[in-house]
Formats: C-alpha cells, sequence, structure tokens
C-alpha cells in the first residue's frame, strides 16, 4: 500500500535506512536528518514513506528497536540493526554496486557507440 | 475491552502516536531554532511530513496481524453504526432472516434426503432394474418374473449381485390378536447384495431360500411392538398365515427398503418350481450391485440386449429393461421438488439480496458526507469499501442467526417431504446445515455489500463535502439500482408463474374426479388367502359383508380385490377382443378387479352406459365384466362396448369369454400421481380363477363418522373367525389426502416464496422510487415552478416504475417458460395452461408495482415548489 513518496527507486529507502542505522542506534528523526546531510539535501524523506518503511523493516526483524532518552532527556524509538539486517545490508550493498556498475557501463557503451 | 489488550493494540498505537510526534516536535524545534516562527515551522512540517493520521494508517498496514484487528475495529463500528438506524438494520435482518431461514431449510432437507447415504454399504452402486414395457399399455417401468431373474443372474456380467423381492401377505396369529404386516419374500442374496447386517441373530441365506426352510426376519419396529423387544424372540416360532416361521434376525432400526419404508416381516422368496419357468408372472422387484468399474448406463444398455435375448426365446413379447439408480427409486418425484423449491428458495434470497443492495445504495448517497469526512482525514478507499462490506458481512451475520431460529420450526415440517418409500427423517441443525448457513450468509453479504461498497467508496471528497450535498448525480448513477429492479421484478415473476403452475395442478388434483363419492366411506383389508377354496371364501365374505350391514350406522358395504387410489400395486392382464387376432394380447394390458355386486353402489360409482352387476349375475352362467372409460375409450371408439366380449390373455383358449354388460365412469383405481389405465372390473359371486387376487378390500359406506364404526366392523370380523386380522383401516378421504402430501406441501411452499418474492419486490421498486423523489424534490420544485403540472410529474415517475416492472416482467416470463419446463414431473403428468397463469402472475406483479409506484409518484406531484426551491 505505501510506495516511497521520493524519487528514490523502489526498493533503495530500505538500504539506506539500513546503511543508516548500521552506523549505530538512532532515531526516526536523526535518520532523516542524516540521510538529507549525508546527500546533501538530495534526499529528502517524508514520514508517510520513513515511518511505513521502518515498520516494515522491524516487522521484517532486519530491525530492531527500543525506547531510549535522547541526549536532551527525550523519550524516542532507537533503532538498531539485527544479525539479520547486517546480512541483508551486506547483500544488499553488493547487490547495488553490481547494479549501478552495469549500469555505468550500458550508458558508457552508449555515448561510445554515439562518437 | 479484553481482546484490546490481548491484540497489544493500546501499546502499540500510543507508541506510534509517540514516534511520530516525536519527530514533528523535533523538527519545529530545530526549525525555530534556525530562526523561524513556531507557527511557520508548523504550518511547513505539516507540509513535509504529510498528513498524521495517513502515516499513521500505512504504519498499521506493514503489521502482521494487521487485518484481523482492522476487522475487528470494522465491526466495531459497524455494529455502531447499525445500532444508529435501528430501523434500518431491523428490515434489513428480516429481510436477510427470511432468504437465508428459507434456504438454510430447504438445505437441511435437501441434503438429508438427497445427498445423505442411504442405509446399505456402498449404495450408489446399488441399482434396479425393471422390465421396459414403453410399447405396450403397460406401466414403462414394470415389474420383471421370477423366471427372468433367473436369467438375468445366471448370464449377467455386470452385477457383483442381483436379488428379488416379491409381495406376499403376513398375517400373525397364535400368540396375540391376529395381526396383518406388510410383509415381501426375498431371494437369500438380497442382504448380500445390500450389504446389511441383522442388529440381533443372522439372515437368511441363499440355502434356505433354495430349500424352502421356514424361517423369518424382522423388523426393528414389529420386534419392539409385538415382541416387547425381547432377546427371546430369536429361535421363537411365530404363526405366519397359520405355519410356523423360525425368527432368525431382528433388522436394525434404520433399516428400510423398497418398496416401502414399513415392512415388518422378510422370509425367504423360495419361488415354487413352476414360477421359475414362468415369464408371465411379473410381481419382482430387482435390486442390484454393480461391479467395480461398470456404470449404471453400460449395466442398462448391457441388460437391456440380455433381455431382449432371453425373452426373444420362449416368450410372446421380448422387450429390454431399465436400469435406474436405487436412490432415485427410492426418491421418486421428491428429488424434483426438493431441487425446485431449493432453487426457489435460493431465487429469495436472491430477491432479499437485490433489495438490500438497493437499500444500501440508497443509502450509501446518504453517508456521502460520511463517506467525504473520512476520506479528507486520509482514509483510502480500500479501506472505505473494506469498512463498507464489514458493515454487509455484520447485518448478513445476524440475518444468518435469526434465520437459522426460523429454520428450524421449518424443519420440522419440512421432513414430511421425505418420501413414503423412505426410512423416516429428521431434520436438524447440524454442522453441515451450519457452514451452509454461513457460507450462504457470506455470498449473501458479498452478493449485496459488494457495489454498493464499491460505489460508496468512490465518492469524492470535494462532491461530499460540498454545502448542500446534492451531487449532480444524473440518470447514469441510477441505472444500477434500476437493473436490480429489473432482476428482483423478473425473479419474483418466475416464483410467481412457477407458484402459480404448481396451485392449478393442485387444484386440479384436489378437483380430480375419483369416480367414488368420497365423505364417509371407510376402507380396510381383510386378506382372504386363508380360504383357499372359492366356496368357503364365498360364505366367509357373504357373512362379513352381512353383519357389517347389520352395524347400526352402516349404509352399505362391498368388496374388492384392490382399492381405489393403489400406488403401484396393480394386478393387470393381457386381453383380447373378440375378433381381434390373438396375437393382439401382447400389447393390450388392463388392470383386472374382481368385486362383488354391491361393491359399485357402495362406493357411489356412475354408469357411463349398461349396467352394473345384478342378483342375477350370480346364477348365470355366461361370465359378465364392466370395464371403465379408458377401455371402453380405447377399444370401442365411437360405438358401444355392451354387448362385446373379451378373454383374458393368461387364460389361453379355456379361458372364458367375458361379456361386457356395463361401461362404468373413470374410478381412480392407480395413485393421484399415475394415469388412468384400462380397467376390467369381473364379478366375484360368479366364481374366479385361482391367480385372480380375492376381493379382500373392504369398502363400507356410513351415515355416522366412519371413525365410529371401525371397532364394531372389527368385531363383526372376529365373530366369525378369530384369526382373521383387519388392518390399513382408513377412510377414502384419508387415502386422498395423503397422497396429495408431497403436491399440497410443495404448492405451498412455492406459493409462500413467490408471495414473499412479491412483497420483496414492490418494497424494493417502493423504496427505489421513493428515493428517487427525495432526491430530485428541487428538481420536481423547479419543474413545477417552470409550468409542470401535478400530473405531468406523477406521469413522469410512474412511467418509470413501470418501464423497469415491464423489463423485468419481460425477462421473467422468459425465464419462468424454462422454469416450467424443468417441472413438468410435479405437474402430474397433468398440463396446466402456461398462458393463463402466466397472465395472471403478470397482472398481479403490475398492480403491485402501479401501487409501489403510486405512493412516491403522488408524494412527488404534491411537492409545493416554494418549500422545494427555499430548502435549496
Amino acid at each position: 500500500m505505501a510506495s516511497p513518496k521520493s524519487d528514490l527507486p523502489q526498493g533503495t529507502l530500505d538500504l539506506l535506512i539500513l546503511k543508516t542505522v548500521a552506523l549505530g542506534p538512532v532515531h526516526g528523526y536523526a535518520i532523516a536528518q542524516r540521510l538529507q546531510q549525508i546527500s546533501r539535501d538530495v534526499v529528502q524523506v517524508p514520514g508517510g514513506s520513513l515511518y511505513p518503511a521502518l515498520h516494515r523493516l522491524e516487522t521484517r526483524k532486519l530491525l530492531a528497536a527500543e525506547w531510549r532518552q535522547t541526549a536532551s532527556g527525550r523519550d524516542a524509538k532507537f533503532y538498531r540493526l539485527t544479525r539479520s539486517g547486517r546480512a541483508r545490508l551486506a547483500a544488499e550493498t553488493a547487490n547495488w554496486k553490481r547494479l549501478s556498475e552495469t549500469v555505468g557501463l550500458i550508458l558508457g557503451m552508449a555515448e561510445g557507440g554515439a562518437q | 475491552m479484553n481482546w484490546r489488550r490481548w491484540l497489544g493494540r493500546n501499546d502499540r498505537e500510543a507508541n506510534l502516536e509517540r514516534e511520530l510526534s516525536f519527530h514533528i516536535e523535533e523538527r519545529i524545534a530545530d526549525m525555530v531554532r534556525s530562526g523561524v516562527s513556531e507557527e511557520a515551522a508548523r504550518r511547513q512540517v505539516r507540509l513535509e511530513f504529510g498528513a498524521a493520521e495517513q502515516v499513521k494508517d500505512e504504519c498499521r498496514d506493514v503489521r502482521p496481524a494487521r487485518w484481523a484487528e482492522t476487522f475487528l475495529q470494522d465491526v466495531r463500528y459497524a455494529w455502531r453504526n447499525l445500532r444508529r438506524n435501528p430501523g434500518f438494520t431491523a428490515v434489513a435482518v428480516a429481510t436477510l432472516a427470511l432468504g437465508i431461514g428459507g434456504l438454510t431449510a430447504m438445505f437441511s432437507a435437501f441434503d438429508t434426503i438427497l445427498v445423505r447415504p442411504l442405509p446399505y454399504a456402498d449404495p450408489d452402486r446399488l441399482v434396479m432394474v425393471w422390465d421396459d414395457l414403453s410399447k405396450t399399455d403397460d406401466r414403462t417401468k414394470s415389474a420383471p418374473a421370477p423366471a427372468e431373474w433367473y436369467e438375468w443372474r445366471r448370464l449377467n456380467t455386470v452385477f457383483s449381485g442381483i436379488a428379488s423381492t416379491q409381495p406376499t401377505d403376513a398375517t400373525l396369529s397364535g400368540d396375540a390378536q391376529p395381526e396383518q404386516v406388510p410383509a415381501r419374500k426375498a431371494t437369500g442374496n438380497l442382504w448380500s447384495v445390500l450389504g446389511v447386517k441383522p442388529l440381533m441373530g443372522r439372515v437368511f441365506n441363499d440355502e434356505e431360500d433354495r430349500n424352502g426352510v421356514r424361517v423369518a426376519v424382522i423388523s426393528y419396529g414389529l420386534w419392539q411392538r409385538r415382541y416387547g423387544g425381547s432377546p427371546d424372540v430369536l429361535g421363537r416360532k411365530i404363526d405366519v398365515n397359520d405355519t410356523p416361521y423360525e425368527v432368525i434376525g431382528v433388522l436394525p432400526g434404520e433399516f428400510y427398503f423398497l418398496p416401502a419404508r414399513d415392512i415388518d416381516l422378510w422370509m425367504p422368496a423360495s419361488f415354487p418350481g413352476w414360477m421359475r419357468k414362468a415369464m408371465g408372472w411379473h410381481d419382482e422387484e430387482v435390486v442390484a450391485r454393480l461391479k467395480p468399474g461398470v456404470t449404471r448406463e453400460q449395466a442398462e444398455q448391457y441388460m437391456a440386449a440380455l433381455s431382449l435375448e432371453i425373452t426373444a426365446k420362449d416368450f410372446p413379447r421380448p422387450h429390454r429393461t431399465i436400469v435406474t439408480s436405487l436412490r432415485e427409486d427410492i426418491t421418486g418425484k421428491t428429488q424434483t421438488a426438493l431441487v425446485v423449491l431449493l432453487a426457489a428458495s435460493a431465487a429469495l434470497l436472491l430477491i432479499a439480496c437485490v433489495n438490500l443492495a438497493n437499500l444500501l445504495m440508497s443509502r450509501g448517497l446518504a453517508r456521502g458526507r460520511e463517506v467525504a469526512v473520512r476520506m479528507a482525514l486520509g482514509a483510502g478507499r480500500g479501506r472505505l469499501a473494506a469498512q463498507f462490506l464489514t458493515e454487509s458481512l455484520v447485518l448478513a451475520g445476524f440475518g444468518a442467526l435469526a434465520g437459522l431460529a426460523l429454520a428450524v420450526p421449518a424443519m420440522r415440517f419440512l421432513a414430511r417431504l421425505a418420501p413414503e418409500t423412505m426410512g423416516p427423517v429428521r431434520l436438524t441443525v447440524d454442522w453441515r446445515v451450519l457452514a451452509f448457513s454461513a457460507a450462504s450468509a457470506i455470498a449473501a453479504a458479498l452478493a449485496f455489500g459488494l457495489a454498493p461498497a464499491l460505489r460508496g467508496s468512490r465518492t469524492g471528497a470535494l462532491d461530499g463535502l460540498r454545502e448542500g450535498g446534492r451531487g449532480a448525480r444524473g440518470s447514469r448513477s441510477y441505472w444500477f439500482q434500476h437493473s436490480l429492479i429489473v432482476i428482483e421484478t423478473a425473479l419474483a415473476v418466475v416464483l410467481l408463474t412457477s407458484g402459480g403452475l404448481l396451485l392449478e395442478t393442485f387444484w386440479h388434483l384436489r378437483n380430480t374426479d375419483l369416480g367414488v363419492r368420497q365423505e364417509k366411506l371407510l376402507t380396510f383389508e381383510t386378506p382372504l388367502f386363508r380360504y383357499k377354496e372359492f366356496d368357503r371364501r364365498d360364505a366367509f365374505l357373504t357373512a362379513v359383508l352381512e353383519k357389517i350391514r347389520a352395524i347400526p350406522g352402516v349404509i352399505n358395504s362391498g368388496a374388492t380385490s384392490q382399492l381405489p387410489l393403489k400406488v403401484n400395486e396393480g394386478s393387470a392382464t393381457f386381453y383380447w377382443i373378440s375378433g381381434q387376432p390373438q396375437e393382439r394380447k401382447r400389447d393390450q394390458v388392463a388392470l383386472i378387479r374382481l368385486v362383488t355386486r354391491d361393491y359399485f353402489p357402495t362406493i357411489g360409482a356412475r354408469l357411463r352406459e349398461g349396467r352394473f352387476f345384478e342378483e342375477s349375475d350370480r346364477h348365470s352362467d355366461a361370465q359378465v365384466a364392466i370395464v371403465n372409460e379408458t377401455f371402453a375409450n380405447r377399444n370401442f371408439a365411437g360405438r358401444s362396448a355392451i354387448g362385446a366380449k373379451f378373454k383374458f390373455g393368461n387364460t389361453g383358449a379355456k379361458g372364458y369369454w367375458y361379456r361386457i354388460v356395463g361401461v362404468v365412469k373413470e374410478i381412480h383405481e392407480v395413485g393421484m400421481e399415475e394415469a388412468a389405465r384400462p380397467t376390467v372390473y369381473s364379478l366375484h359371486e360368479q366364481g374366479s380363477d385361482q391367480l385372480m387376487i380375492p376381493p379382500g378390500g373392504i369398502v363400507v359406506r356410513t351415515a355416522v363418522e366412519p371413525a365410529s364404526i371401525v371397532s364394531a366392523v372389527r368385531q363383526a370380523i372376529w365373530s366369525i373367525d378369530k384369526n382373521q386380522p383387519m388392518w390399513r383401516v382408513q377412510t377414502l378421504e384419508d387415502i386422498f389426502a395423503r397422497q396429495l402430501t408431497t403436491p399440497t406441501q410443495s404448492t405451498a411452499l412455492m406459493s409462500a416464496f413467490a408471495l414473499l418474492a412479491l412483497l420483496l419486490a414492490s418494497v424494493g421498486l417502493y423504496g427505489v422510487l421513493s428515493y428517487a423523489v427525495t432526491q430530485r424534490t428541487s428538481e420536481i420544485g423547479v419543474r413545477m415552478a417552470l409550468g409542470a403540472t401535478s400530473g405531468d410529474i406523477l406521469f413522469s415517475f410512474g412511467r418509470r416504475g413501470l418501464a423497469l416492472t415491464f423489463v423485468g416482467l419481460a425477462i421473467g416470463l422468459a425465464l419462468a417458460a424454462i422454469a416450467s419446463r424443468s417441472m413438468t414431473s410435479l405437474l402430474y403428468g397433468f398440463r396446466p395452461d402456461y398462458l393463463p397463469i402466466a397472465t395472471i402472475a403478470s397482472l398481479i406483479l403490475l398492480t403491485v408495482a402501479v401501487l409501489a409506484s403510486l405512493v412516491p409518484a403522488r408524494r412527488a406531484s404534491r411537492v409545493d415548489p416554494m418549500i422545494a426551491l427555499r430548502s435549496e
């Protein structure tokens, strides 16, 4: 029912979330901030995409969550990677690299052909 | 509520809320820190984050137990909604209860009577084998001869076993009051062919059958009734027809077998030698078990060829056979009746669904604003449709519960639909019935809820919210409701017409001229086979009839070999008429009745021509006979039968010539389901041939209530012979009423279904039209303000209702013509006039439709333009 409303290719949001969470336990708002900062504002994730994705990953046991206090003393839901989440991240990363290399190769070949 | 805690719902919802609001608050805080005003920040965050409710909903959607939770939530919502509209809910539940209850009750009868296994091993492999005498005057499915059975058993390769049963008389006497019991002789392999084990003791076998050993197997009923259920009945010698038979077994209580459920005594057939060769002695019923892999059709083809071969050799009348499934013979017409009634009840439920769909549709339009609000709050179309559908399911669930409450008493009535050839039937609410009821409720919910759900959820958020909420619904949006009206009108026409056909048939049966004055006519049987010589028999009968006539309140009394309205037990014979070539007798069959002189006056028979038997006939050497109209019409079309002579076929050259002295108006000798057959009546007092059944059927015409003289009649018989039984005591009216049981019940049920259908269809039409009037009040106002008269408005609305009715009527009449063809066997060979029935059904429907459209149309025509326009 929920599809990412950003321009990210289908399924990419899950990969980016897994990568962000891999750096250490983090809450939803921080994930959004981090994605935006690191991508230099290219990736903007609306709440309507982020939270369903987080809940989906949690349901599939790729993420685990617990309630903790933030530095400012507020309660927030912190996500961390599970063992299978880590495995999935590795597999997806390799997959993505292979795919982007292949796509780059094909695009490069098309340019070469035009010369 | 506990289930909420159980689902951990509250925690999860609260956490979701906390998580999202944390995000929003943090974001706002960040923005405020970077210098944006708090108000602007809030607006900004709402834009980038999206509607919080929708985000929540999408988060809930990814949870695994989501559907169950949503469903429960929807059920709760539906329940609240239904409680808020008690009128609508009551109407909907009542409609559904009628539909589902009717269908469930019919299903339980259908399932119990037609689907459940019969009380034999592997009952679907059992078939009956009949002679096919369709080429003669005899019945198509005719009783085979023992001689045929011998040959079939010896030669056939399609049956693993083939057994035969034969009618017999059984008078139990000696140990208690003489009692005539229904009995049957059977070949020793009957039990192994049926695969039936006795409750106690054993059954007889082929060897006992061959050697003529006098043993008997008794029914559970007889064991309980006459022998007090005592186990020492085994081995006891009982007097059957003044001959001792040893009881060797008791059958289980649920056992029954053709031709009647009440057979109490089974004895070995032990066919005498002459019977094994006589191809002309037809009184058997033959049951066989198909070999594995052989189908009924294959067996029928094979047996037809085998029969032609066997009968060609030494029989003047070669014929084929018919192989029918045992279940078909046991259920008979009931099968068609049940199928037709099940279809009718399904049609009724369908009409109920159509009505509800219409009702929900109208309500869906009225609920446009609610839908729009929920959509604006972020509910998706799928969610809304699911919500509406849940509401339908909840309604159907209540309908099914109420329906079951209706079905239970109805089932008690329907149990009586079981044919007489089948063991007594008890219809119970078991898991099959419950499952069927649940399935039909779900199917009904989908049928009436799906379209309104999809349609209701399509309302645009803006349309619904717009002030005035009138919605520019053009004629296009009515087509669905209109087609629903057409469907239900059509179904109502089919049910009305079918009901009408059954009603007319019933009316016809009810008013059939039996050729007998039915009122105050007592009948009973007192078998005379114990009086073997004619003189003793005649003396006994004369004395009995004299004593009966002497009872106060008795007007007259007579005897016949077969009482009228006898189902499937015609004793028939070949005959040929003087002047005809002898070969003609091969295909001329007539029922034969041996009657006393007083028989015709007692039953109140009427003459077409000639005379009844007279006292002088007794002393005359010339044999006289009276024939019925069918006999006269068949053989003497256009001329008088009086004075003509005929001879019975089986008596050969030495037989008597009978002279016809009278033609009697048709007496209904056969069952109400059967067509009249040529019949000859000969006079008992003239002496009779050994093969004729003696006149043990007594008729008594009384001036008083027939039941009041029964014990006097019994004493009269016992005063002459204390071992002489009297049984099947009933008035002719009773016999007649019992034979009309099935048509009475199927007609009553069908008429009830038809009336309900008519009621529902008119309510539906009324509903749709009055809704249209309400919706278009302001349009009417405008039209009237522009000069339309109230007559114009009345006409325009009335026309719409009638147009729909006519379309439905046309479709319905076409369907009814098809349906009536599938009911022919319920019409008892009677051909009701389809056209008048269809016309009457159409007129009834039209009248009701006119009334149903007139009320709303009149309301439309009375709209005050000022008020209508001001309500804008």
